[in-house]
């Protein structure tokens, strides 16, 4: 008998005669979405309404915001370098457009490739369909669409109101807005494909490294953009912003204007759909936007039978591949963490001290919980620690109250990720003891001390982060020793406040069906929770906020009021800090007594 | 209908299945043993198709599960330890979209999944979502699903595991009776006395070998001193081989 073939090729079974055709398997798929998508629908605007509504408002809002933004920005253009069709403008929209679209395209590529992993290669659901007779092309395009789909809204979101913007402000013509969804969906599509390509290829060849690889292009590409950013503003501070400092930085980006760039097609096409008629009756816009738009779908379709093939050649074997890897065994050991941890918790009680230890066990040795508290927190040290210009210019008191609001902004952005992080790691927490409530609520350990537990779990571990970065933010916009403090003691009731939040709400809403934390923190609890996190960091940063910048603004007024005089304003801090101080008290004891009430009277 | 030929399966260094050799026929239910490790899921999922033998072949009819993974799978019907449901689907919408990836034309699919939901009693929660489903449920619905297409083979892993004493029976009975009817089944299972109730055979795997394969007469002739119940004829092969 013939390997991997028939042994005859007469003996077709009528089980495999009777088996769809390719177009009839990609409409059974699309009936798939389709019923579980309405599901979907059905659900969210039944149960989750308060998470529907939040999404679509905050997006609605953030499109709109951007929208303003960038119509002021071309606005601005428009007055101060030239309308459409001079030369300057050209220039000066086509370095924003490149650039923006070279940084968008890049991350499409990596955000794609990453999400077919997890669709293809880390999903239950491939393997469900594995065992079905499905063409391997079929199933690649399948999980490619959710891949193309789920890396590719945040684009449409932030592209949409930029162009929408330039075509208002520059009167462009109908075209502009027919070609506009297609240009941009093929586009999208380009990056994507190429990072499904990728991603295909990379498991297939490399299925023993991968983790090193990926780690070592992350690291790559990280160092670049660095390097690049850094690169790009290394420029002597008098020229910041000038016309020097443009026309360096104009050439330096020359990579970002390539012409086979699909970054390049796209702003081209957009540039010529929204550039005003000439008089030469040969110069003809839409048509040369048109050109730009036929290589960008052409180039789409190209990418997408590109997927389909490398799929079907090397999915299933990229497959085997990374199944024919030997399981890791980890031996479970204690760290320097853990000793460390250990000896600051002495003071504790010992259940509390184990608990917690447990805790700290659980998240060190789960990569998915720190690795996201890494890259966030990472992402942020990057921008605190560039973020020293405005020492230049320290005698000008405008500057003075910028660094101030700068550095209550930079408090809030610290507050808003602890909070991200509260509801999504934190809030779970006691759900996911439903499953090992058999082992904990039989141990003679109080119930109040499980909770208490969790409690300083969190807030003792968000502190140390917090108010390091908090305190690097403002060592490097060299703001005032008062300020320091004032920074030091909200950074600490943020994270008390924000602790004691998640936790409370956690033991009072828990959900002991739900397995994935992911899926927990988006009930209505979790954004319940989300929701009065990011009202109380608002409202502690603003109540000292205010006070300070208004003690600066004091200064460069000859005769401030008399509410704003020196004074008062050290008074109107010290109430700022109070407020917030009783404020804090009451978001982390009243949810913290009703979580606590709860989890007592909680059978599971 | 099954035939592993020289199968070896390593997972880098750790080898799983070792130069397996086994053949199931038509109308036989066979039964694979083993303690766990022993190398029966990942039997399994090379026959159908999850996993690739790292030398020698599986052939599923006249089909290289290899070569032909499309054809391999549309004679099989699987049932995994750990199934696989969507959750946001019915249990009706869940039979059909596998119906549909078999081939059944619409007006068959119907038939089948009316079918199927008669013989595994899921009338009263085939329009609710899967994801209400109590384990039992769960399990019905995949046998359901495995059964939807009436495959030559059917290939189950540890399917009595979470099942109530009627769902027990109910399945047992089904097994058994689709040998009777000419078809293939391939089970592997740790419930001894089920094994010894239904199988036709057995096949027993230690550390990756197939260190017994045959009737439990046979087995009985092989170990004599053991006793009368394939568990004690069965832990008396494990120790033999320990030694």
């Amino acid at each position: 008998m013939r390997e991997n073939g028939l042994a005859k090729s007469t003996e077709r079974t009528s089980e495999t005669l009777r088996l769809p055709s390719h177009e009839r398997e990609g409409q059974i798929f699309w009936k798939l979405r389709w019923h579980v998508g309405q599901t979907q629908l059905k659900y969210l605007l039944q149960h989750a309404r308060l998470r529907t509504s939040l999404v679509v408002g905050l997006s609605l809002l953030f499109w709109v915001g951007l929208f303003l933004l960038f119509y002021s920005g071309f606005e601005f253009v428009v007055d101060n370098v030239g309308p459409p069709g001079a030369a300057y403008h050209a220039q000066t929209v086509q370095f924003v457009f490149t650039l923006f679209f070279i940084s968008l395209q890049i991350m499409l590529i990596f955000s794609a490739g990453i999400i077919l992993y997890g669709g293809l290669y880390a999903s239950r659901e491939t393997s469900f369909l594995m065992t079905l007779p499905v063409r391997d092309s079929r199933l690649v395009f399948f999980r490619f669409q959710e891949a193309l789909l789920f890396s590719s809204w945040g684009f449409f979101l932030l592209a949409s109101p930029m162009m929408v913007a330039y075509g208002l402000v520059v009167s462009a013509r109908w075209y502009y807005y027919a070609y506009l969804p297609v240009m941009m969906v093929s586009f999208a599509y380009i990056p994507c494909a190429l990072g499904a390509i990728i991603c295909l290829l990379l498991m297939n060849r490399l299925p023993h490294l991968r983790r090193i690889v990926v780690g070592i292009l992350a690291v790559a590409v990280i160092g670049a953009a660095y390097f690049s950013i850094w690169r790009s503003l290394n420029i002597s501070n008098a020229d910041l912003l000038g016309a020097a400092w443009f026309k360096e930085t104009f050439h330096r980006f020359e990579f970002t204007r390539g012409e086979w760039l699909p970054s390049t097609w796209l702003s081209n096409g957009l540039l010529d759909a929204a550039r005003p008629l000439s008089q030469d009756p040969n110069d003809l816009p839409w048509l040369e936007s048109g050109k730009y738009l036929i290589v960008l779908v052409s180039n789409a379709l190209f990418f997408h039978v590109m997927v389909t093939w490398v799929g079907k050649q090397v999915f299933r074997s990229s497959y085997f591949g990374l199944n024919a890897r030997q399981a890791r065994e980890i031996k479970a050991s204690l760290t320097w963490i853990d000793r460390l941890a250990l000896a600051l918790l002495k003071p504790l009680n010992k259940e509390t001290r184990l608990l917690i230890t447990k805790d700290l066990r659980l998240f060190r040795r789960d990569p998915v919980q720190w690795s996201q508290f890494l890259i966030f927190f990472g992402l942020l040290l990057l921008y605190f620690a560039n973020i020293d210009r405005f020492r230049q210019h320290r005698a000008d008191v405008s500057v003075q109250t910028w660094v101030n609001v700068v550095s209550f902004l930079n408090l809030a952005v610290v507050g808003l990720i602890l909070s991200t992080f509260t509801t999504r790691f934190i809030y779970p927490l006691i759900s996911l003891e439903g499953r090992r409530f058999w082992i904990l609520g039989r141990l003679p350990v109080k119930r109040d001390t499980i909770l208490w537990g969790k409690f300083l779990f969190a807030a003792c571990g968000s502190l140390l982060p917090c108010s390091g970065l908090v305190f690097i933010s403002d060592v490097m916009l060299n703001v005032s020793p008062m300020v320091v403090l004032v920074h030091q003691i909200i950074c600490l009731l943020l994270c008390i406040g924000l602790s004691g939040m998640a936790v409370g709400l956690g033991a009072l809403m828990p959900n002991f069906r739900e397995q994935s934390p992911s899926k927990i923190a988006a009930g209505f609890g979790g954004t319940l929770n989300l929701v009065l996190s990011a009202l109380y960091i608002m409202i502690v940063v603003l109540l000292t906020a205010l006070p300070c910048h208004f003690y600066l603004l004091s200064y460069g007024t000859e005769i401030p009021p008399r509410m704003l005089q020196s004074g008062f304003l050290k008074l109107w801090l010290g109430l700022g800090i109070g407020s917030s101080l009783i404020l804090a008290v009451l978001v982390t004891v009243l949810p913290m007594r009703s979580g606590l009430k709860a989890f007592r009277q909680l059978e599971v | 209908m099954i035939r592993f030929e020289h199968v070896t399966r390593a997972y880098g260094n750790r080898v799983a299945v070792s130069d397996l050799n086994l053949n199931v026929g038509q109308g036989e239910l066979l039964a694979l043993l083993g303690h766990n490790g022993a190398g029966k899921t990942t039997t399994l999922k090379m026959l159908v198709g999850l996993l690739r033998p790292s030398s020698g072949s599986v052939h599923v009819g006249p089909y290289s599960v290899v070569g032909h993974p499309r054809e391999a799978s549309s004679l099989i019907g699987y049932v995994p330890d750990q199934p696989y449901l969507y959750d946001k689907l019915s249990g009706r919408e869940f039979l059909e979209f596998v119906a549909d990836m078999y081939g059944l034309t619409a007006v068959e699919a119907r038939d089948a999944v009316t079918r199927e939901a008669e013989r595994f009693q899921l009338g009263d929660f085939l329009d609710q979502l899967t994801e209400s489903y109590s384990h039992g449920m769960r399990q019905r619905t995949v046998f359901a699903a495995a059964l939807i297409h009436q495959p030559k083979i059917l290939v189950v892993d540890e399917p009595m595991v979470g099942l109530d004493p009627h769902s027990i029976r109910l399945v047992k009975d089904l097994l058994r009776s689709y040998a009777d009817h000419g078809k293939t089944v391939l089970m592997s299972t740790h419930t001894l006395s089920i094994a010894e109730e239904i199988a036709n055979r057995v096949a027993v795997m230690k550390t990756g070998q197939l260190v017994f394969e045959g009737q439990i007469d046979t087995l009985r002739s092989q170990v004599p001193a053991a006793g009368d119940s394939l568990e004690a004829l069965y832990l008396a092969l494990m120790e033999e081989m320990d030694f």
